[in-house]
């Protein structure tokens, strides 16, 4: 075909493969491809899928080390918790869908996230959703009520989707600006926990031939049909309507079963000792699905399309084999264990009475010779090598250096008293108390939980009970440090999720990356994202795991490209990181609320002149230039520092500098996780620098209250990382005063400081 | 003796069968998780001394919460054997079904209740938190091994927890037959009849009602969750071993284990 031809025939079939790609098919399979073949290629090609973008660069971040058992190959990756358990992390985006319909697409991002943990063989124990929306308080209208439906939307499918499986959520986050006007983020993080001598792979198992592929779940209809290739696409509010198809339908109730039958399948595997292969069916559907199980075993994979259960007839066979129809899975099973998984499914959990025509069918053989066979009314619709599908391609992206011309922070006047920025700090979206969301979410359904969303700076589980063991978990990312500097911002991520984990008092032993950039194919918006994996990288490294000069390892993560405005405007680059932190006793953890009148209120991390970036800066519509800095070696020890003296029982309260800087952090204290706090604090602040810097100024550090008992010990617990424990004041009272070299610059009650804490988020959501 | 035993029923949906079966061992009593299908012979139940029926969505929650499970089979056989003493316990979901299947209150032989979607000022629907419920039943039963005027603090977790009715004169009835076992109330037992007191709008602060012989229990917060005190609030500052501890909520189970173990005699 002339390119002309070749052109419109690829817009006729909506495939967006380049020409160049289409032909490099030709080359791959010798022949041209069938109509199933191209689109199998173009979903496999895609960015969302191949990686194609991002795979060279994703080499820079560290994923091996002592805790890590599986890194970032299959569905989810897997950390040491000790030498018999592990746990299981996967982190993935449902950004496009969500902003498209984003109930649904909310509520489908959980549930492909949960199969990812699922599929490992894995109990799923907590998960943690950090959200970005658009600006909630925008002079155009339509664009502040649109916000607000898409966050409400968001929330509810969250809380419909996660609640309805029994999956408590313990941490999260949510930020608001402008960047994320027509692009928001919906990013999901699980764990689970694995017996390490049970994991299932999502590969078929040595000398599979002749196993049976067998597919459980929802009968496969064309819902989601091109969703991989949807999510690598700038998303047009024109296309709106077009792009609805493209977004899943999302079943918890089917999900709640399946969930429980596939632990039953688990069981009964250990017990008569079968090697299985399960992989869930997310973006490609069955095609994806069963051509990494077989291309990951080295086998080959023939399957009968018109076995594929269906709800809809007629269905061309690229569809039954690509659609993303939800809550599906497939298993990889030896002949003679078939009929247990079919009667666990079917018989025993009823698949066919809990959702119209779901059930658990065979569809197919593992074959050895390394091809990937499609056969559908007798004719054969795919026959390709099984690693050229699954391979993908790669490109070298071309990227430019942003030079970012301001060099400085505004000159602001400085006010004579900092209650009303104060006041006005604690009600923005992003710091303001998020209990009405919080409570939207189930989070102590399994019993396990110890520290709930929002009641410090990580959740806290407890997994198995009886046992001393606790798992925190935490996510974060800062998007205005990131609109600054792509590196920085990145570093910032890095260092505050360790920082917060450490502020319960675990030690972090793992990270996983949801990378939201811009457009790979613009090079200024290719060259955040390489950025952004640079500070990832260097952070990663640098802040050692504990006990060691080995990084912090990644052990699972995703790629989300195309995030932007249709005017070609990327959001605010956003390398979201979840960190997984281990506590040998979780009974030692402590949380963020001032326990006790009359102890000291203690720092760490000297105070900088740091504002770029920050809230203050955002009172006045300000973005600034002077990010927060992390110093590697620093950050370490008052991380080490921090994470010793909890265990040694020494500190009362915790609470890490971020978001809004010191006074904030007090502030937080004084009102603990439910603004139920009843006790203030009075600080005395002796400190050359300004004083807005001083209150408000992002840099890294913590706050702690100390009783005057174990005072020297908990000196002596940071002087073995060469930290000084700086005191800025006591405890008591019902308000919250802070004198700067001896002059009033905060008088606020408690109450004062509750009202626009606790009503912020609600005021932006009205 | 052998130990109670006691079937965990999962109907499609349910989502807290593994914390109810642990807490029943925690109380020293046998478990079992039974799963519901619909060639599953009810005669199979009988072997069981006692039935908890635990929170999640069971049936997707069609038609109204509770209400499709209400209709199945099982609970027919579950009500058989409930008329002969043994111990059905209805938490969350579990409730809803119990309410809907008219074993709670059970003082006519219909539906006399119903567990209305919450009222809140600040959460719609759905809501999850930590509330105080305190012991106002001042008959023995098979639940309550917690004193009168002892106040739990226990988590709610559901969009339709309010208690309500149409009949003028039941709860004076569920009064006087010292069925209403739970209230919501403060921290130190005063009840008000708002948020954040009352959770959910319920009908006199209602958390908790027996039938009338009080071998059958209707509670919509989850004791399951409140159970050792590693679970509530207040873990900070304790030892390990102090917060493995049974916290008042297992009250509740030991209580079932005591009163079947005296029925088994």
């Amino acid at each position: 075909m002339e390119d002309k031809e070749l052109a419109e025939f690829l817009k006729k079939n909506a495939i967006s493969l380049k020409l160049n790609e289409a032909r490099k098919i030709v080359e791959l399979i010798g022949r041209n491809p069938t109509i199933t073949e191209l689109h199998i290629f173009n979903i496999q090609w895609s960015e969302h899928s191949s990686y194609k973008s991002s795979k060279n660069a994703l080499k820079m971040l560290p994923t091996t080390g002592p805790t890590v058992i599986l890194g970032p190959k299959e569905d989810a990756g897997i950390l040491k918790l000790d030498e018999e358990y592990g746990i299981v992390i996967s982190h993935e985006s449902h950004n496009h869908p969500s902003q498209v319909v984003p109930y649904e697409g909310a509520a489908t991002g959980i549930g492909g996230n949960v199969r990812d943990v699922l599929c490992m063989g894995a109990k799923v124990i907590a998960g943690a959703d950090p959200l970005r929306f658009g600006e909630a308080f925008s002079e155009n209208k339509s664009v502040s009520n649109r916000t607000k439906y898409i966050a409400n939307q968001v929330i509810n499918g969250i809380a419909t989707y996660g609640n309805a499986i029994g999956v408590p959520v313990i941490a999260g986050d949510i930020y608001m600006n402008s960047s994320f006007n027509d692009n928001c983020l919906v990013n999901v993080v699980h764990i689970g926990l694995i017996k390490n001598n049970e994991i299932i792979h999502s590969c078929a198992p040595e000398n599979s031939i002749g196993y049976d592929v067998i597919v459980i779940g929802k009968p496969t209809d064309n819902s989601g049909f091109g969703g991989a290739a949807f999510a690598s696409l700038i998303l047009d509010e024109k296309n709106k309507e077009n792009n609805r198809g493209a977004v899943q339908v999302p079943d918890p109730f089917l999900k709640n079963v399946l969930i429980r039958a596939s632990y039953r399948v688990f069981e009964a595997a250990r017990k008569q000792k079968v090697t299985l292969g399960f992989k869930d069916c997310g973006a490609g559907g069955i095609m994806c699905a069963t051509s990494e199980l077989g291309a990951s075993g080295n086998m080959g994979i023939e399957l009968n399309l018109n076995e594929v259960p269906v709800s809809m007839q007629n269905l061309p066979s690229y569809i039954i084999a690509c659609s993303e129809t939800q809550e599906r899975f497939c298993w990889i099973s030896p002949k003679e264990f078939t009929k247990t998984i079919l009667d666990i499914y079917n018989k025993e959990f009823e698949l066919p009475n809990v959702a119209e025509d779901a059930c658990a069918k065979v569809i197919g053989r593992v074959i050895k010779d390394k091809k990937y066979i499609l056969k559908y009314n007798n004719k054969i619709v795919c026959n390709a090598d099984i690693r050229a599908i699954t391979e993908g391609i790669r490109y070298n992206r071309e990227s430019e250096e942003i030079i970012n011309k301001k060099a400085s922070g505004p000159e602001l006047i400085e006010p004579e008293s900092f209650n009303t920025p104060l006041l006005d700090v604690l009600k923005l979206p992003q710091i303001a108390s998020k209990y009405t969301v919080y409570e939207h979410y189930d989070n102590t359904v399994q019993g396990n939980t110890v520290i709930r969303c929002g009641e410090a700076d990580a959740g806290l589980i407890a997994p198995l009970p009886g046992k001393k063991y606790g798992v925190a978990l935490k996510v974060d990312c800062n998007p205005r440090y990131n609109r600054v500097s792509s590196y920085h911002g990145a570093v910032n991520a890095i260092a505050e999720v360790m920082r917060n984990i450490a502020a319960i008092g675990a030690t972090p032993i793992g990270l996983t990356d949801c990378l939201n950039y811009g457009n790979p194919e613009k090079p200024e918006q290719f060259w955040q994202f390489l950025e952004g994996i640079r500070g990832l990288s260097d952070a990663a490294k640098n802040i050692f795991l504990k006990g060691t000069t080995q990084p912090v390892p990644f052990v699972s993560g995703n790629v989300s490209f195309y995030n932007g405005s249709a005017n070609g405007k990327s959001i605010d680059p956003s390398p979201i990181v979840a960190c997984v932190g281990r506590m040998e006793d979780y009974s030692k953890a402590i949380t963020l609320k001032i326990k006790k009148s009359g102890s000291g209120v203690y720092l760490v991390g000297a105070r900088k002149n740091e504002l770029g970036g920050s809230a203050y800066y955002e009172l006045f519509d300000e973005l600034g230039a002077n990010l927060p800095k992390t110093d590697f070696a620093s950050e370490r020890n008052m991380i080490y520092g921090v994470i010793d003296a909890i265990n040694e029982r020494l500190l009362l309260a915790s609470h890490d500098i971020s978001d809004g800087g010191l006074i904030v952090a007090v502030t937080e204290m004084i009102l603990g996780g439910k603004g139920a706090g009843k006790i203030g604090a009075s600080l005395q602040l002796n400190d050359g620098l300004k004083t807005s810097a001083l209150l408000f100024s992002e840099s890294s550090g913590f706050v702690m209250e100390i009783e005057d008992k174990n005072l020297a010990a908990a000196e002596k617990a940071f002087a073995k990382y060469d930290v000084d424990l700086i005191k800025i004041g006591e405890t008591g009272g019902d308000y919250l005063i802070v004198n700067h070299n001896d002059k009033e610059v905060v008088n606020l009650d408690i109450p004062a400081l509750r009202d626009a804490w606790m009503n912020g988020f609600g005021d932006a959501m009205k | 003796m052998n130990p109670p035993k006691i079937a965990v029923i999962w109907f499609p949906g349910s989502n807290c069968e593994d914390e109810s079966k642990l807490v029943c061992e925690a109380a020293g009593m046998k478990a079992d998780i039974i799963v519901v299908n619909s060639s599953i012979n009810p005669k199979t139940l009988e072997q069981y001394d006692g039935f908890f029926i635990g929170g999640g969505w069971s049936y997707e929650d069609r038609i109204r919460a509770g209400a499709i499970a209400a209709k199945d089979p099982i609970m027919l056989k579950i009500k058989e054997e409930a008329k002969k003493g043994k111990v059905v316990l209805g938490v969350c979901n579990g409730a809803q079904i119990l309410v809907e299947t008219g074993i709670i209150p059970g003082l006519k032989d219909k539906i006399q209740m119903a567990l209305a979607p919450n009222t809140n000022p600040k959460v719609s629907g759905y809501y999850n938190t930590w509330v105080y419920v305190k012991h106002e039943c001042r008959k023995t039963n098979a639940f309550n091994a917690a004193g009168v005027n002892e106040v739990l603090h226990i988590p709610v977790a559901h969009g339709e927890g309010r208690f309500t009715t149409t009949d003028k004169d039941l709860v004076k009835e569920l009064i006087k037959n010292n069925q209403i076992m739970f209230r919501y109330s403060d921290e130190d037992g005063n009840i008000d009849e708002k948020y954040p007191v009352n959770p959910n709008g319920a009908l006199y602060n209602i958390a908790a009602i027996t039938n009338k012989e009080g071998n059958v229990l209707a509670i919509m917060p989850h004791p399951e969750r409140a159970s050792w005190n590693r679970q509530l609030p207040y873990f900070e500052q304790h030892s390990f071993e102090e917060n493995e501890k049974a916290a008042p909520c297992l009250k509740i189970f030991e209580s079932i284990k005591m009163y079947l173990e005296k029925r088994m005699r």
